[in-house]
């Protein structure tokens, strides 16, 4: 059930993985941050979490790009659980009638 | 409170038990998006011939999706061991980043806490724990960062995960695209939600706008998953160069 390649595969992944959720806390634990260096933390988590989403934007499908317009509006005024609901429903509506 | 409540003992040291509820409860919509996915990863896993137990080892060891979909897409039986692992480190720096953010939170709680809290570190976990310290801090409670909420978030995202990607290797080749039911709209839901958290003004999210723009054109231009390093640094690095003309 369990190959040794792929126990050492997955046990170094697991490795590098931790190794990256550990790094910027080691780090950065016990320094105090100038101004600038605030002002990227405080940019930071923005950029990494539109970065992720990044590619929804660039869609080639209109049906996505419409849900994802709708639900970026639907964002700006609701909660989150309404949002999430708004945006499940507008891309699966759409991606049925435009294809 | 209700009456259960009122005889925890937990209830007597500012509600801890609470707290985890909480931050369960702001998990369930992340979790919407997850299950579907989760069901997808572990359905391509055993068409590439990992085993119902190979999988669950790596989603409960690695616990980062987005590096277990990038593994999946390039295995081979045997696996490349040096490309396989490369590629995790590369798709999850972004943690690197998270953690900075989230270390002036952690300054309170003991290394080793902070060692373990961090092993559940993902992009929702993350996300919802900076987002309520921040909000904390800003209506003066200390310390900002909840623990037991974070740790709420996390575990049940963890659960979901390791769970979910065990039943897709179960069920396999009985599960469709799940696209079509537009579920996957789920995640840039919840992170522009709580970019809107964060947001601070037009000024201030320039460097996002960066970020955006540079990621959406890595993403079409190179293969891989190097878009999300390319637009998280550009942004910083925007971020950085602003601050110094202000």
């Amino acid at each position: 059930m369990i190959d040794m390649a792929t126990l050492a595969t997955i046990v170094l992944m697991a490795g590098v993985t931790y190794l990256t959720r550990i790094g910027g806390y080691l780090v950065l634990r016990n320094r105090v941050l100038s101004a600038r260096a605030t002002a990227v933390m405080e940019a930071a988590p923005g950029c990494v979490l539109i970065s992720v989403i990044a590619p929804s934007f660039v869609s080639r499908n209109p049906a996505d790009l419409a849900a994802l317009a709708i639900t970026v509006i639907a964002a700006t005024r609701l909660s989150m659980l309404p949002t999430v609901l708004i945006g499940i429903a507008s891309a699966g509506l759409l991606r049925h009638v435009i294809g | 409170m209700s009456i259960s409540e009122a005889i925890l003992p937990e209830a007597v040291d500012g509600g801890s038990g609470s707290e985890f509820r909480r931050g369960v409860v702001s998990c369930l919509p992340v979790l919407l998006g997850t299950i579907p996915y989760a069901l997808v990863l572990g359905a391509q896993a055993t068409q590439r011939g990992l085993s119902v137990v190979e999988l669950p080892l790596m989603t409960g060891l690695n616990f980062a999706g987005g590096s277990e979909f990038a593994a999946i897409q390039l295995w081979t039986s045997p696996p490349h061991i040096a490309l396989i692992v490369a590629i995790t480190f590369l798709v999850n720096s972004r943690h690197l980043l998270m953690g900075a953010a989230l270390a002036p939170f952690l300054r309170h709680l003991p290394r080793r806490k902070a060692l373990a809290a961090l092993f559940f570190l993902c992009d929702e976990s993350w996300a919802l724990g900076l987002a309520d310290a921040r909000q904390r801090a800003g209506a003066g409670i200390t310390p900002a960062f909840s623990p037991r909420y974070y740790l709420g978030a996390a575990l049940a995202m963890y659960v979901t995960w390791v769970a979910f990607t065990t039943a897709g290797a179960l069920l396999g080749p009985m599960l469709g695209n799940v696209e079509p039911y537009g579920f996957d709209m789920a995640f840039p839901a919840v992170f522009l939600v709580l970019m809107r958290g964060m947001w601070k003004g037009f000024r201030a999210a320039r460097p996002w706008l960066v970020s955006l723009v540079v990621a959406a054109l890595v993403y079409l231009v190179v293969p891989g998953a190097w878009y999300v390093a390319a637009g998280a640094v550009s942004g910083l690095v925007a971020a950085w160069l602003m601050a110094g003309k202000a």
